[in-house]
């Protein structure tokens, strides 16, 4: 696989495709004859292709462009609301994953050792046949329990769950609780609800961002959104230890201690609710437990949270005030990956709890339903089978509030290794690379070695797929259809914009084959891609060729929710009668952060805007727009090390060590380090990304928050020595 | 013979308080483009981080082809690869392109790139995406970029959003349309809550050296033009001097011919 990329071979792109195509011309181009018939494309087969990006989860509206048969160029869809025309740099440079020249384009199946990277071609009955019958002979022997399923958040994602609960287990590794398990499950205890709806209009005021980096974890509308708020001057509060993107447009920028979010909101509900400044009406009309928060949140003053967060506690007064006398038209962003210390949960707490009392429901935040739509018609499944194995990640015997569908993956391992409550044997990974994710790489591999057979199902060799002993090739995102999505009033269509390259197939083909190989095929009742949307769209009388040229379908409106939320009570709940009764304080309370001994560091991680987590460092054209990676280390602790830019470091937490190039900055706080994540692949068949920088998770640590279940990421403590 | 000078018809205008450094609109560029891998069309220009921790600043902005109305490229190309369009469009034909490089000395701004690693480098630069705006469609860069921090129109609506923005914020911008009067005057345009220098943006004069070029090159042609030939200084226009010597040239002969045919007659 070579590497070289210059605008000769540019102009090549798509070499493979042609290739491809040149086999395939046996069979009818349908992907071409689709879009033809619906006026996508020309005779000469060039036009648009209205699809859903899936460089990230927010899942962009775009067009694509074709020629000959080829993408050429992305663009923003104006007719979706997370797109409005825009693509973030991941989006633009997304051909390049479907055109990454290291895809596997054929089934394979491993020859050498685990993690040699040497394995041969077959064939797709081969492929499916032998990973059916070691799945098989596992469920025989031990159970279907001792087969783990795991699979990061994606459209086909109800296929790979309904193979999973037709097989028999319990086991499920979602990325949820290494991502924002402590946000949702905080939302859900206080809303109802997963993740309430921001609403960044005209009136609004002031926003309080706790390390919310929106202008680096890109979310192309949101981003937009905040950008163009930032633009009308609206006052923008911004908590992080480091200076970033986000930190330069801020109006403040306030480098909190890490841990310590969770003082400084408490401090603000003290201030809130100590100098009446909440809104009386809202709060006794629509909130449960308002004593019992008053109570606890006294002694938290601000002067109790300065010396704990560095900051002054005259800051922390005045923007309790300034956030009450902007209310309604305040928000304090929920954040999404802020579950980076085991407090977490009570951190995000306080900030749901924030909103609530200032009544700035259905004006800055409102109900958001989830990715469903009861307008569409679902695909007849008969009743799974009963499960009577406890779960491997102890969810919900040990963490009684987590949904089973987040799950903590991070605590499957030791039940692995330890081979307690049983032993795990197989492992089936689709679209997900824990060997990257998970913290504590080296524990994940011994983990992997526990295992009789590991398949991985994704469009290129990832880590994992590395380390697998069969590899499953999926089209990518711009060769395959996956099911309708519905935002708001419509429900999107992803839709293959060129034939898949080689022998790449779709998920929901892949989930089904394997289904019926398994004597599970009365679960998957769907003919092909096409009759499972098709069997989505029935209700609303229209088929997947009527809504191709367009790429969406109007749903008819759903209920307006205006005041009511789905808790117990049927209010807000500021006091959480669900928390209380398994052992959990019912309102947020202080719980110190460990802090880092002499001469060691916080080791901070946080999104780059030209990489989605560990997926698209291969991505030449990212690769190409991309800064190097690097440890950054703030200037005046340097100068007092004798360390400079550039220098070559070694660093040392209590599970891995990693060598990188020091970033000496003024940008970050003294007793902080921030390594730049998703970088370090163990995966020669990553011919772009492969040597690059250092790999976050050999070096975390696994910290679970009890409450939520959420990987503690930035629990992690270093040192860094030079050499 | 005065040179006009248009206003083009269309404009950027760019403003550095809603860049994020996102770089989203160099990859929309080099992907619509086909930009060598190894080579851009537009750069990121910055602050850096600047301050001292923790009161901290950082401003960004993307830079690409100003697309000045009196282009100082164009006046330096020996071969014409490098022209204004009717529209204001600062084009470059690569089929022409020598390889001379004197564009890149000749621009103030710093824009044309190279393929330095190519057998046969040619020169690297935006062209507003002109086969973009032929099916109305805004360049690459300004359509993608997530903020709103490039925008795209006619000249002349840019140029008074900028007037009308850097009025009503006097506190958060610098009282100064970057390209209004720079070289000449160009059509991308910037506004900036920080001086420009600070951002990297070159001093650039208010006349282009396109124009004393031309002043030398027509006041005194052949006997100039010689002369600029032999100093053969980056900054000298030799297209035009050959083209004002081809002209030249061909109304002599004309001339010639004129007088030959009266006094055949």
């Amino acid at each position: 696989m070579s590497n070289e990329f210059s605008r000769r071979n540019f102009l090549q792109l798509g070499a493979v495709t042609a290739g491809a195509l040149a086999v395939g011309q046996m069979l009818p181009p349908a992907v071409a004859r689709a879009a033809e018939a619906a006026g996508m494309l020309n005779s000469s087969g060039d036009g648009y292709v209205p699809s859903m990006c899936e460089m990230c989860v927010w899942r962009c509206g775009l067009l694509a462009r074709v020629k000959d048969g080829r993408v050429v160029k992305l663009e923003g869809n104006p007719e979706h609301p997370h797109s409005r025309g825009h693509l973030c740099v991941r989006g633009q440079s997304g051909l390049f994953n479907t055109y990454d020249p290291d895809r596997v384009l054929n089934p394979l199946i491993r020859v050498g050792k685990r993690g040699e990277g040497r394995f041969r071609k077959a064939s797709w009955d081969e492929a499916l046949d032998y990973t059916a019958s070691r799945m098989l002979q596992i469920k025989e022997t031990y159970g279907p329990e001792a087969m783990v399923f795991s699979s990061t958040h994606n459209l086909s994602q109800v296929q790979f769950e309904n193979l999973l609960y037709a097989f028999g287990s319990p086991n499920y590794g979602t990325q949820r609780s290494l991502c924002f398990n402590a946000m949702i499950v905080a939302n859900m205890m206080t809303y109802g609800m997963e993740e309430p709806e921001r609403i960044y209009d005209e009136d609004l005021q002031y926003i309080i961002l706790t390390g919310r980096n929106l202008m680096e974890a890109i979310s192309t509308s949101e981003t937009g959104e905040l950008s163009a708020a930032i633009g009308r001057g609206v006052k923008v509060i911004y908590l992080d230890p480091r200076f970033t993107k986000t930190a330069a447009k801020a109006t403040e920028w306030l480098p909190i201690k890490p841990g310590t979010d969770l003082a400084f909101h408490l401090a603000l509900l003290h201030v809130i609710i100590g100098e009446g400044l909440y809104n009386h009406r809202f709060v006794d009309s629509y909130t449960v437990g308002f004593d019992e928060l008053a109570a606890e949140v006294e002694q938290y003053t601000p002067e109790w949270a300065a010396p704990l967060t560095e900051i002054d506690a005259d800051t922390i007064r005045r923007i309790a005030r300034e956030f009450a006398a902007a209310a309604p038209h305040a928000l304090a962003h929920n954040g999404w990956r802020t579950s980076n210390f085991i407090n977490s949960f009570q951190t995000q707490r306080a900030i749901t709890i924030l909103n609530a009392l200032v009544g700035n429901w259905n004006v800055t935040m409102r109900a958001a339903g989830g990715e469903g739509s009861s307008a569409l018609g679902s695909i007849p499944q008969p009743p799974y089978p009963r499960i009577s194995a406890q779960r491997l990640d102890h969810v919900p015997a040990r963490f009684p509030v987590v949904p089973l569908k987040l799950g903590v993956f991070q605590e499957l391992r030791d039940s692995i290794l330890t081979g307690d409550p049983y032993q795990a044997h197989g492992w089936f990974i689709s679209r997900q690379n824990p060997v990257m994710s998970l913290p504590d790489r080296a524990k994940t591999l011994q983990a992997f070695e526990m295992m009789d057979f590991i398949v991985t199902v994704d469009i290129i060799a990832n880590d994992t797929a590395w380390f697998s002993d069969v590899i499953l090739p999926e089209a990518s995102y711009l060769e395959r259809y996956d099911p309708l999505l519905p935002v708001g009033d419509r429900a999107y269509l992803r839709q293959p914009v060129i034939e898949p390259q080689g022998e790449a197939k779709s998920a929901l083909w892949i989930y089904k084959q394997l289904g019926e190989r398994l004597g599970l095929g009365d679960y998957f009742q769907y003919e092909d891609e096409e009759d499972y949307i098709n069997q989505q769209l029935a209700p609303l009388g229209v088929t997947v060729d009527d809504i191709r040229s367009k790429g969406y379908v109007d749903l008819p409106p759903g209920e307006e929710i205006g005041f009511e939320w789905n808790t117990p009570s049927g209010k807000i709940e500021l006091f959480s009668d669900t928390l209380a009764r398994v052992g959990f304080s019912g309102v947020p309370v202080w719980d110190a952060p460990p802090e880092p001994p002499e001469g060691q560091f916080y080791l901070l991680t946080g999104k780059v805007g030209q990489a989605t987590q560990f997926g698209t460092q291969n991505n030449q054209m990212l690769h190409k727009y991309a800064d190097e990676p690097r440890l950054w280390f703030n200037d005046t602790v340097a100068e007092d090390r004798g360390l400079a830019d550039g220098d070559w470091v070694e660093v040392i937490s209590e599970v891995g060590k990693a060598h990188i190039r020091l970033r000496v900055t003024p940008a970050i706080r003294p007793d902080c380090v921030y390594l730049t994540p998703g970088y370090g692949h163990l995966s020669k068949g990553l011919t772009t990304a492969f040597g690059l920088g250092a790999s976050d998770s050999a070096l975390h640590v696994t910290y679970t928050d009890p409450i939520s279940g959420s990987q503690a990421l930035s629990q992690t403590f270093v040192t860094v020595r030079k050499v | 013979m005065a040179h006009q000078v248009n206003n083009p018809r269309y404009g950027f205008l760019i403003d550095a308080s809603y860049c994020i450094d996102c770089r989203s609109c160099m990859v929309a560029c080099s992907v619509e483009n086909e930009v060598p891998m190894d080579s851009t069309r537009i750069w990121i220009k910055e602050t850096g981080i600047t301050g001292k921790y923790p009161d901290l600043k950082r401003f960004t902005a993307p830079f690409h082809c100003m697309h000045c109305k009196d282009p100082s490229c164009v006046s330096a190309c020996t071969v014409s690869a490098l022209t204004r369009s009717e529209d204001g469009i600062v084009n470059y034909d690569q089929d022409l392109c020598i390889g001379c490089r004197y564009c890149i000395y000749a621009c103030p701004f710093g824009v044309p790139n190279y393929e330095w690693d190519e057998p046969l480098p040619l020169v690297v630069k935006c062209d507003m995406c002109y086969a973009r705006l032929a099916e109305g469609q805004q360049p690459a860069c300004a359509a993608t970029c997530p903020t709103g921090a490039i925008q795209f129109g006619k000249y002349e609506d840019m140029l008074a959003e900028a007037h009308r923005k850097i009025s009503e914020q006097p506190d958060k911008y610098v009282q100064h349309v970057y390209g209004e009067e720079e070289n000449g005057g160009t059509a991308t345009l910037y506004i900036s809550p920080v001086p420009f220098e600070e951002l990297g943006f070159p001093i650039a004069g208010e006349t282009s050296p396109a124009y004393s070029n031309r002043l030398v090159t027509e006041g005194t042609p052949m006997v100039a033009g010689m002369m600029l030939v032999g100093l053969s200084g980056a900054y000298l226009t030799i297209k035009h001097i050959k083209e004002e010597a081809a002209r030249e040239r061909e109304e002599a002969e004309k001339e010639k011919l004129a007088q030959a045919a009266v006094e055949e007659n």
